[in-house]
């Protein structure tokens, strides 16, 4: 009996090793991420808003003067992202609207896209929230190339030690109220 | 008995545990980068472009698939002379990491396209049923997809951007409305071409179009 047996677990063993590194390569709560130099210049409405200083020719995340960040990583180019747009657009002007949400600062990156790309997807969407160009996917690197769209909550670790990640959600929401509720959450807004 | 019922459930727990660490079966993927074969870096560009702006672009019926309009129709590219310019956006292949991730953007991009009066014909040597499909799951195209299967990458051969290994470059290809070929470029078959260069191509075709170029400038 026991060497009848003695097949198929090992298989369920060799599985579960073989899977462990597709586990591993997925962002989870804890992790830290490198907080890159962003070259994207911003309007000054969003240097504001990110309490930048004006006229900065590059900045960090970690800059950004917020207790904690919602950062979603999109492309102009992705069918989901796109028709979530308008949702993500509203969950934005939620967080403005609320007390708790204005202590999050929200930053969009498009990943593999140009600046032109996303000011076009800016454009389309009327999207108010900062988007920034990745268009060498270096930022969708260090945000360990995930899907589009994913969603990340991230405090900045004093002396610019990296960003951690408290919230880490890939693919679409399908409630945006349930999701802005876990954002906030997450953030230790609520 | 009872033996055999106990090696069962341990059988049973494990595949469960196999599962539940798994996560989610392909079913559930989350974009359309989860369900394809990444060939991994490939030759940036395996054959020489033929047509050449100035000359008159090689006429060709293709059948294609056009979302929402029921089923193949034949396209011909002398249809558009005289009524709209044309870009024809060669890719290599259906349910491949790059081209899975293009098209859709120039469907986004439609009011753009529309702007210069331009049609876009997208173009693999796939046949019909899996570029059905992939159209379906890029979530539908209001542009047509044309199938050069048969014979195998004929029309890609005769514009000279048929690869070694039976696929087509990422080619783009831009044709004005009396049929001259205005831009042609096979670009690096990795790499994405940015729609900034099109609508900049685009804009000298059709000089005196609306500034598209001129938004959100910073």
């Amino acid at each position: 009996m026991h060497r009848f047996l003695a097949a198929p677990l090992l298989a369920l063993l060799l599985m579960l090793v073989l899977a462990l590194p597709a586990l591993a390569a997925k962002p989870k709560e804890g992790d830290v991420l490198p907080d890159l130099e962003i070259k994207t210049p911003l309007k000054p409405a969003e240097q504001e808003y990110l309490g930048l200083p004006a006229g900065a020719k590059s900045w960090r995340l970690s800059q950004i003067k917020a207790e904690t960040l919602l950062v979603e990583i999109f492309s102009m180019y992705c069918p989901r992202c796109q028709a979530e747009a308008p949702a993500v657009n509203r969950v934005f002007e939620k967080l403005m609207a609320s007390p708790q949400g204005a202590k999050l600062k929200f930053v969009a990156i498009g990943a593999g896209n140009s600046q032109f790309e996303v000011d076009f997807f800016r454009k389309k969407y009327q999207a108010g929230m900062p988007m920034v160009q990745d268009a060498d996917y270096k930022l969708h690197k260090a945000f360990m190339g995930v899907g589009t769209p994913s969603y990340f909550v991230l405090k900045s670790l004093p002396g610019g030690k990296g960003l951690k990640v408290l919230y880490f959600r890939e693919g679409q929401f399908e409630d945006e109220d349930a999701f802005l509720e876990q954002v906030l959450r997450a953030a230790g807004a609520k | 008995m009872s033996k055999r019922r106990n090696a069962a459930s341990l059988l049973f727990a494990a595949a469960l545990a196999v599962v539940a660490l798994l996560g989610p079966a392909p079913a559930a993927a989350l974009d359309l980068k989860d369900m394809i074969l990444d060939p991994g870096p490939l030759k940036p560009v395996d054959s020489v472009i033929k047509v050449r702006p100035g000359q008159m672009a090689p006429d060709f019926s293709l059948p294609g698939v056009i979302f929402g309009q029921g089923g193949k129709r034949l396209v011909h590219l002398s249809d558009y002379r005289g009524r709209k310019n044309v870009m024809l956006s060669f890719v290599p292949a259906a349910f491949t990491p790059v081209c899975s991730d293009q098209w859709p953007g120039y469907n986004l991009a439609k009011d753009l396209f529309d702007e210069y009066d331009t049609v876009v014909l997208g173009i693999s040597v796939d046949n019909l049923p899996s570029q059905y499909a992939w159209v379906l799951e890029m979530r539908g195209l209001w542009f047509p997809v044309l199938s050069d299967f048969n014979p195998h990458g004929a029309v890609a051969k005769a514009y000279g951007v048929l690869r070694g290994d039976g696929t087509a470059e990422r080619a783009i290809v831009i044709i004005d409305k009396k049929g001259v070929v205005r831009f042609a470029q096979s670009f690096n078959i990795n790499i994405r071409p940015d729609l900034e260069l099109i609508m900049r191509e685009l804009h000298k075709v059709e000089e005196g179009a609306p500034g598209t170029l001129q938004q959100d400038k910073r």
